[in-house]
């Protein structure tokens, strides 16, 4: 039985509560996978960083797959509380990679996974609270967030091009194995159509591999790799143990808050997609999702896998394929637990040269960096929004243009203050804890109707939306409802007196309230016919109140004592 | 609010630059009812640079569409786009007139 009530798009050939025939739904859930594995370079750089064996590196990646598997099917569960009740699923996450590399320095693998369990505790704890942090969480937040991480995967994968930080220096070879990955990635993604289109990173990394081999940098021996793994086997579970450092406590925190940020947004995004009559985030699907996400990350934690996040290019991709069956979801979760068990599968990623891993870290950061903009700037930014992103972005930067100032600090602070997405995140949360001081969320207009100004009555609202980070359209549709209404009832109303206007925000609600002293305005339900509106004014009128009444998601009018008020409401 | 008034290719372009309300829209209306006046008139009229439009300006539109009607004149519009091209859709105004996407287009169409 369906459980979402959306009306399809166009766009969308089968809908998530459709079942596309099983070619379609095993071909999607492959593309699907080919997005996500770019991500599986993250257990491989942690496994690296802690001198793990080939078969012990194998093992983290088959906990993580099979958490990746499990994280996609909880996210396609169509009714419960668990899930986001979409084709949602998971991709290993930047957001935890950083604290994870900082932990295995610190008290090695055991740490790393106790620490993700505990970011997955957390995860779960906030999904059940995110309508009253929705204020403390803003839009633009998530988009800093966002950006955050496409800079900390900038770094990584700098670090893999550069070979910063390794014994081994990167020669040119190596160097022309990143830029054919990279130029495959971005040619095919620019300027190719279809499947080469869909399948651009995939195809980047193969020929990555293939330049590797040419040039000598995928050896005999790697190959030997993959020839001796077995087809089959059970692998090693949580083989490491837990541990837990007070000090890990933020960055895990601060990544969880990350993740669930992240998860907000690409939810939301999945619901717009699916539904033509989409108008705000269906908070019961979103705390869903969050909540399936901090499972999988406990599960991640006690299996040994990498942690993990909803993924903005698998619901860009379901959307531009237009196939978001949720059975797509349930196709990726069944072939990552098949791979999970599969020693090849992860075989073929353990070999995968330096060189890739850089260029295909830096493609993924490019596209995540856009889109985390693209966030911020969906929302109207006043003085205070502007010092929270701007500033909060310069404090991240600060700490890997002087990793050497950072570097001294107390261990303890270390995890904190020496992590760029830490450090940003907690800046840009705590100033908008502060510029949240003195921003009413009541505002009040008097306009006389001897002299209307209707600039001043949109500057009125667009600089209230800026106060309060309301989205653009809404203020936008908010802005037309309260200068028509007003050149309205100032031609046809007669008004005694001036005219009052309260406008009224809280995160979900955006209320313009008029009032004045004379009769009420005419909001029709109906379009006065053309012949109406161009005979007399009255027509035109007419036209003005049907149009106030569809542009406001409702409307309310009143009339007591002589004195009338209309209340145009928005949700938001 | 501005009108604009040019000649482009035999067709008579009106570009109207920021708000058509009920303050503005009288004086775009006695433009369009002095430019359809002639008989077989070509019209194009650009918004885009309108900022806002409002019942005001859909109705002097209106009546310069039925105006064309009479005098077997053409009105094109182009540049509806953005919020403006919303408020088109919101009145039902979007598949009563001919709109084109760009100027280029609207000359070719009008002409």
């Amino acid at each position: 039985m369906a459980t979402v009530s959306v009306r399809k798009p166009a766009s969308v050939v089968y809908g998530v509560d459709e079942a596309p025939p099983i070619g379609v739904t095993l071909l999607s859930g492959l593309q699907h996978i080919g997005i996500i594995s770019i991500a599986l370079v993250y257990p491989i750089l942690i496994a690296r960083e802690a001198h793990l064996s080939d078969e012990q590196t194998s093992d983290i990646l088959a906990a993580t797959m099979l958490v990746l598997g499990v994280g996609a099917v909880l996210q396609s569960l169509p009714r419960g509380p668990v899930g986001a009740r979409y084709l949602c699923p998971p991709v290993c996450t930047a957001a935890y990679l950083e604290p994870s590399l900082f932990a295995v320095k610190s008290g090695g693998m055991p740490l790393a996974f106790g620490m993700t369990a505990f970011g997955g505790l957390i995860e779960t704890a906030l999904s059940r609270l995110l309508r009253p942090l929705r204020p403390y969480l803003p839009t633009e937040i998530s988009g800093l967030v966002v950006v955050l991480i496409a800079l900390s995967m900038c770094n990584l994968g700098f670090r893999n091009l550069l070979g910063i930080g390794s014994p081994q220096p990167v020669d040119l070879p190596e160097y022309m194995v990143a830029a054919a990955t990279l130029a495959a990635m971005v040619g095919l993604s620019v300027w190719s159509k279809g499947t080469p289109r869909l399948f651009c990173a995939l195809i980047g990394m193969v020929l990555g591999y293939v330049v590797a081999a040419a040039v000598g940098k995928l050896t005999a021996a790697d190959l030997e790799t993959i020839v001796v793994a077995p087809y089959l086997s059970a692998p090693n579970f949580a083989a490491y143990g837990w541990s837990w450092d007070a000090s890990l406590a933020i960055p895990f925190a601060v990544a969880a808050l990350g993740t669930c940020i992240r998860g907000i947004g690409d939810i939301t995004m999945c619901q717009k997609i699916n539904d033509d009559d989409w108008v705000r985030p269906e908070m019961r699907s979103v705390s869903g999702g969050v909540l399936a996400n901090g499972m999988s990350n406990v599960l991640g934690g006690i299996l040994g896998g990498h942690g993990v996040s909803t993924y903005t290019s698998s619901v860009g991709l379901a959307a531009a394929t237009g196939v978001t069956s949720r059975r797509v979801g349930y196709a990726i979760g069944g072939i990552f637990v098949l791979f999970a068990f599969l020693p090849k599968a992860s075989a073929v990623l353990l070999i995968m040269p330096r060189p890739v891993i850089g260029a295909a870290t830096l493609f993924t950061a490019a596209i995540v960096f856009v889109g985390g903009l693209q966030i911020i700037t969906s929302r109207l930014l006043d003085t205070r929004r502007t010092f929270v992103i701007g500033l909060a972005f310069m404090a991240a930067l600060a700490v890997d243009f002087f990793p050497g100032f950072f570097a001294k600090l107390p261990a303890g602070m270390l995890a904190t203050f020496g992590s760029a997405l830490v450090l940003g995140t907690l800046v840009a949360l705590a100033l908008n804890l502060i510029f949240r001081l003195g921003v009413r969320k009541t505002q009040e207009l008097t306009v006389d109707p001897a002299r209307l100004d209707p600039v001043a009555i949109e500057a009125f609202m667009e600089a209230r939306g800026a106060e309060w980070g309301a989205r653009r359209d809404v203020i936008d549709r908010a802005s037309f409802d309260l200068t028509q209404s007003i050149e309205t009832i100032v031609e046809s109303c007669e008004p005694q007196g001036p005219l009052e206007v309260e406008a009224s925000f809280d995160e979900f609600n955006l209320d313009v309230r008029v009032s004045y002293l004379g009769p009420p305005l005419e909001l029709p339900e109906k379009r006065p016919t053309n012949e109406e509106i161009m005979a007399s004014e009255e027509g035109q009128r007419r036209l003005a109140g049907f149009m106030l009444r569809r542009y406001a998601d409702r409307v309310a009018s009143t009339h007591r004592g002589g004195h009338s008020t209309i209340l145009f409401h928005f949700d938001h | 609010m501005e009108v604009k008034e040019e000649q482009v290719g035999g067709v008579t372009v009106l570009q109207v630059k920021g708000r058509l309300d009920s303050a503005t829209s009288p004086m775009l209306g006695e433009r369009l009812t002095a430019v359809l006046e002639a008989a077989k008139a070509r019209v194009l009229v650009d918004f885009s640079q309108l900022e806002y439009i409002s019942s005001a300006g859909f109705r002097i539109l209106l009546q310069a569409a039925k105006r064309a009607e009479q005098n077997t004149a053409k009105l094109v519009l182009c540049g509806v786009s953005g919020k403006v091209r919303q408020l088109f859709d919101l009145g039902g105004f979007l598949d009563l007139f001919s709109i084109t996407a760009t100027r280029e287009e609207g000359v070719a169409a009008a002409q």
